[in-house]
């Protein structure tokens, strides 16, 4: 063989690899993903719909069954009759409807789905945008005792990373509190409690923004087709639309305090400055490493060295010195030490 | 590895007035080392990282201890033994964690065993200069369990530092006792020993400081946990505690509480259960409670943590010690961190450190192999074939024998220079800098700084590189180190490099530039592994990694004064001599399967042959040959033996009679002009010279640095990933390489 072929063949074959691997989009991806759609995988999807039309109020139809699956409707009525069959749902004048059992199992993936949101953004790198997609996954493949399991490791927690309360393994949960951020008036101070996780374009820019579960706003005016607030000490604009899936609360008395805009990237060698707060666009393990190193409100930090490369910064943060990047420095909002406060 | 040893009885104290010294008190203890099995009092050794904490360990276990990992973890543990008064006690080193929030395996495991490894007193090391973030984690521990020693170590160096504590005041604080020491110098251990004792033997009472108050919603949903609980476990001494536990979801304690099992945890055995129904109630309100708690529940439960730590560090510090004139730390750091030193400095040390290490171990390692290849070889060989038959002595001489004896005196000199070395300057405090100046680099390609210092030690063995990356703590960055480690040059590759610069592009060049080319071909070789390691971490992190949890911080302990003695002999040990003795373990059989390949015949050819000529085809396709990729299927176990298995299996295809000792037999030529005469003889051109420098350098770990992987990940997916990668490339490389000069020549 001439090398001018084997190089071209080479690198035909290179390029047909990556093309196959490709994620999301490669032939490789399409084709796990029609594996994992076995009839588990849309019996559980129906009920999960079900459970869905029940909490809005909305009936459950073939067609919307049809719709939220992405299946044809011959798929859908094999469904729909395994669920009757099972007795996990029934068909009525006004749709479908669960039984107390379809509803405890629809509770239970609930259950498993919110669980792995919340282990996927406190104990992996996953990005946020796609916790919803891995869970998706991950609620079909686990079993009870694997959800408990999780659930034990994490700590029994009871809020997702969006801010839905995660429903207990007996089936209990409590409603939603709060309002979508467009219904609120000018001027007044609220709490982020939950931000919608679809679609994932309007989840990802709601993030981009810096808005989380537990974000502090106040709004400074509301025109027709957008909001503006202050975030974090810095203005914001959304517009109404995306708004829409941001649930708020009016802030509490004592709850966290608005936090200022300087940050820690800003204090310069030689230079003090007092924690306030760490946004809370950071969270999972970065926090708490952050909270285990000391950064909690009031903490005096002082800017010690910059590295040969000008970042990372090393800050004496209670009495350790800690290298920290530019980016989580720029998590930490701080405010100028008072009169004597920056001496010790 | 455990020998029972007799427990020691206290030595006979004569003169009353020396009873209470220090000098006297520290005859009771009595190492122990590895001699642990049976215990009467368990000790468990908590502490922030960089706290002398192994120094302490070290001091009080001596230097002989049981290293391992904790079950399922790969947290390295150590167990140590002593004697105190009589008694054995079991000495545990848990990981040095910053919290017990359980949100690491360290901390987990940390966390776990003080909580239910039942520890007779758990041991904490605070450092003194450092007392208010230290206070953080003792604060957290004596949450747990009261049965609590504090150690205020580094004493000396708060002293330096114009810090002073006062431990009496410190120990009326946290109600608990509290020990000055600086153990690097055994001051305050027997103090220590004898605070232990006290507290096993409850002659102290401890009364230690919990939170007082937390946040107004965690104290609002204390309020109406924490009455429920006393109803239902009216002797139980701490249902406070018991309800913070509950709300934060703690699962053990949950468990504890249905089955009776509270009453072993909280010291009081005897205690009455309540009706399952009445557990069962108290459960179902906690978790209630739960969801009325403020998302920053955990934020607030740190918080508080750290607002009393620094009230009681206040407390206990004194005031008006003289600073030390100079702040040699700082200025330091302001040399070895500048914008225009920092780098040039950092080089300059660094390759320091090579040139010792390569320069130092030619002596030695010429020696070695003289003394076991050349000298003892024959001497066994000559005796073996008085009393063995003839295969059995080449299998056990020629092969198994030859293997270990080559890969000892290739790679011992070496590492034991290299590791001793490095070591030292991690000890002195400088390596932390490296990782604060590189980082800038590193983060560009998503890892982190630390991966450089797991880089250079791959430089000296790769398997060592990759225990090196315990270093880093956040999860998808160690994996990268430990996937990209091997793009480092090792030692046992560079005799390779070396002597085939030499032979092949030396020869292209003008003859008074030819060792000058040839060295920069071999630089140009390891820069090349540094390029491609930069390249596949940026990969790895956007692709395979990219799940995996990620945090940063680097923490840059003050600089200390080596350890010399200790650190000569950890790295001797815990280094050099494992990895040495896995290489061994894994060397010797692939020597035998060498002899063995190349003297069973079948059709009138040996294995070898009939192997070579099957790797012939794609050999040549990469530019290469059969021969190289025999050797290097069978040389898996060590880089080290890989020329002298070329050489034998050349000589052996070519059927040249009159060179080398005979089939199956590894050697070496003494004059590189001979290696190249029998190499051009065979086919050998400068493109397959070039092609071996970059498969060595690209190509599958080492079969000790794949297990070593293995060990340290427990994941059969990031091994592969790990060991498939480099040799897909390499072959990649070499295969592009090899047309595109077929191309142009």
């Amino acid at each position: 063989m001439t090398p001018g072929y084997a190089l071209l063949a080479f690198g035909l074959a290179v390029a047909v690899l990556v093309w196959t691997l490709w994620p999301r989009t490669g032939p490789l991806a399409h084709f796990t993903r029609m594996l994992r759609l076995t009839d588990r995988v849309l019996t559980e999807d129906a009920l999960k719909h079900l459970y869905d039309c029940e909490t809005r109020g909305t009936p459950a139809t073939l067609e919307s069954l049809a719709g939220a699956l992405e299946t044809s409707r011959g798929r859908v009525l094999r469904v729909t009759g395994r669920l009757e069959g099972q007795g996990l749902a029934s068909a009525g004048g006004a749709g479908f409807t669960l039984s107390d059992d379809g509803r405890r199992y629809a509770l239970r993936l609930l259950r498993t789905h919110r669980l792995v949101e919340r282990f996927l953004a406190d104990r992996t790198g996953v990005a946020p945008g796609e916790w919803h997609h891995e869970a998706e996954r991950w609620e079909h493949r686990l079993d009870e005792a694997q959800t408990e399991r999780l659930a034990r490791r994490m700590g029994q927690p009871v809020y997702d990373p969006h801010g839905d309360p995660i429903p207990s393994a007996r089936g209990v949960m409590p409603e939603i509190q709060g309002v979508p951020l467009n219904d609120v008036a000018v001027g007044s101070a609220v709490t982020i409690v939950h931000l919608e996780d679809e679609p994932r374009e309007v989840f990802e820019r709601l993030l981009d923004i810096g808005l989380a579960p537990g974000a502090a706003l106040r709004i400074l005016e509301v025109t027709p087709g957008r909001i503006r607030f202050a975030l974090d000490g810095r203005e914001s604009s959304l517009a109404s639309a995306l708004a829409r899936n941001v649930t708020v609360v009016p802030r509490e008395e004592g709850a966290e305090p608005e936090l200022p805009a300087m940050t820690l990237a800003e204090v310069g060698v030689g230079e003090a400055a007092v924690v306030v707060g760490i946004s809370s666009a950071c969270q999972g393990p970065q926090r708490r490493r952050l909270l285990d190193l000391g950064v909690v409100p009031g903490t005096l930090v002082r800017g010690i060295m910059a590295s040969a490369a000008g970042d990372p910064v090393a800050y004496d943060i209670r009495g350790a010195l800690i290298g920290l990047r530019r980016q989580q420095a720029a998590w930490i909002r701080v405010r100028p030490p008072l009169e004597g406060e920056a001496a010790a | 590895m455990t020998t029972s040893l007799p427990v020691l009885p206290p030595p006979a104290v004569d003169a009353p007035g020396c009873r209470g010294c220090s000098a006297n008190r520290a005859q009771h203890l009595t190492q122990l080392g590895v001699a642990q099995d049976g215990w009467d009092v368990l000790v468990a050794l908590a502490g922030n990282p960089n706290t002398g904490k192994s120094t302490v360990f070290n001091a009080l276990t001596g230097l002989r201890q049981h290293t391992g990992n904790w079950p399922g973890k790969t947290v390295a543990r150590a167990e140590g033994a002593f004697a105190l008064k009589g008694r054995k006690v079991k000495l545990v080193d848990l990981p040095g964690t910053y919290s017990l929030q359980a949100g690491s395996a360290d901390e987990e495991v940390a966390r776990d065993f003080i909580l239910f490894g039942e520890p007779d007193v758990t041991v904490v090391v605070v450092d003194a200069t450092r007392l208010e973030r230290n206070l953080n984690l003792v604060l957290q521990v004596l949450e747990i369990t009261d049965r609590v020693v504090v150690l205020l170590n580094l004493m000396d160096e708060a002293r330096r530092h114009g810090i002073g504590v006062d431990p009496a005041q410190l120990s009326a604080r946290l109600g608990v006792p509290v020990v000055a020491a600086t153990a690097r110098r055994r001051e305050g251990l027997p103090e220590l020993l004898e605070a232990i004792d006290g507290v096993v033997a409850g002659r102290i009472a401890t009364t230690p400081y919990r939170i007082p108050a937390h946040a107004p919603a965690v104290e609002a949903a204390l309020a109406e946990l924490v009455p429920r609980i006393e109803a239902a476990w009216p002797d139980l001494p701490n249902a406070r505690w018991l309800g913070l536990r509950l709300l934060n979801g703690d699962e053990r304690i949950e468990t504890a509480l249905r089955d009776g099992e509270i009453g072993t945890l909280a010291g009081t055995a005897d205690l009455v259960t309540p009706a399952p129904e009445t557990a069962e109630d108290v459960l179902m309100s906690a978790a209630a409670l739960r969801w009325r708690l403020p998302a920053s529940f955990h934020d607030q439960l740190v918080e508080r943590h750290f607002i009393a730590a620094r009230a009681i560090a206040a407390e206990s510090q004194l005031r008006g010690i003289r600073r030390a004139r100079f702040d040699w730390d700082r200025i330091l750091d302001r040399a070895l961190t500048s914008r225009w030193l920092g780098f040039p400095l950092m080089g300059l040390i660094l390759a320091a450190v090579f040139w010792l290490t390569i320069a130092g171990a030619n002596v030695p390692s010429a020696m070695l192999a003289d003394l076991l290849v050349d000298r003892l070889h024959p001497a066994l060989k000559a005796f073996g074939s008085t009393v063995l038959p003839w295969w059995l002595n080449g299998l056990l001489f020629d092969g198994v024998y030859l293997a270990t004896a080559w890969v000892v005196s290739v790679m011992l000199p070496p590492m034991a220079i290299f590791f001793p070395l490095f070591t030292l300057l991690e000890d002195f405090g400088y390596l932390p800098r490296v990782a604060f100046n590189l980082d800038a680099l590193f983060r560009r390609v998503g890892a982190h700084g630390k991966q450089a210092l797991t880089m250079c030690m791959g430089f000296g063995c790769n398997a060592a590189g990759v225990v090196a990356t315990r270093i880093i703590d956040s999860p998808r960055e160690r994996l990268v180190a430990i996937i990209t480690n091997n793009f480092s040059l090792c030692n046992g590759r560079w005799p390779t490099q070396i002597l085939v610069a030499s032979i092949f592009l030396g020869a292209l060049a003008p003859p008074h530039l030819a060792s000058a080319v040839a060295a920069g071909a071999v630089v140009g070789i390891a820069l090349l592994g540094v390029a491609f390691m930069f390249a596949t971490s940026w990969l790895l992190t956007r692709t395979v990694l990219r799940g995996e949890a990620t945090t940063f911080s680097l923490e840059l302990p003050p600089y200390r004064p080596p350890r010399v003695l200790q650190t000569l002999y950890t790295s001797l040990v815990d280094r050099t001599l494992i990895v040495l003795w896995r290489a061994v373990v894994f060397a010797a059989p692939a020597g035998a399967v060498i002899w063995l390949i190349s003297n069973i015949t079948a059709g009138g050819q040996s294995v070898a042959e009939h192997l070579v000529g099957w790797l012939t085809p794609v050999g040549l396709l990469v530019g290469l040959n059969g021969v190289i990729l025999l050797a290097y299927v069978v040389a898996i176990p060590a880089n080290e033996i890989v020329i002298p298995t070329v050489l034998m299996l050349t000589v052996l295809v070519a059927d040249a009679a009159g060179v080398g000792p005979g089939a199956g037999v590894m050697f070496e030529l003494d004059r590189p002009a001979d290696v190249a005469a029998l190499l051009t003889a065979t086919g050998w051109t400068a493109l397959t010279g070039l092609n071996l420098m970059l498969f060595s350098l690209l190509h599958n770990p080492c079969s000790t640095t794949i297990y070593t992987i293995y060990k340290e990940t427990g994941s059969a997916r990031w091994t592969a990933i790990a060991t498939l990668l480099p040799l897909v490339l390499g072959f990649s490389v070499t295969f592009v390489v090899t047309q595109v000069w077929r191309l142009f020549a």
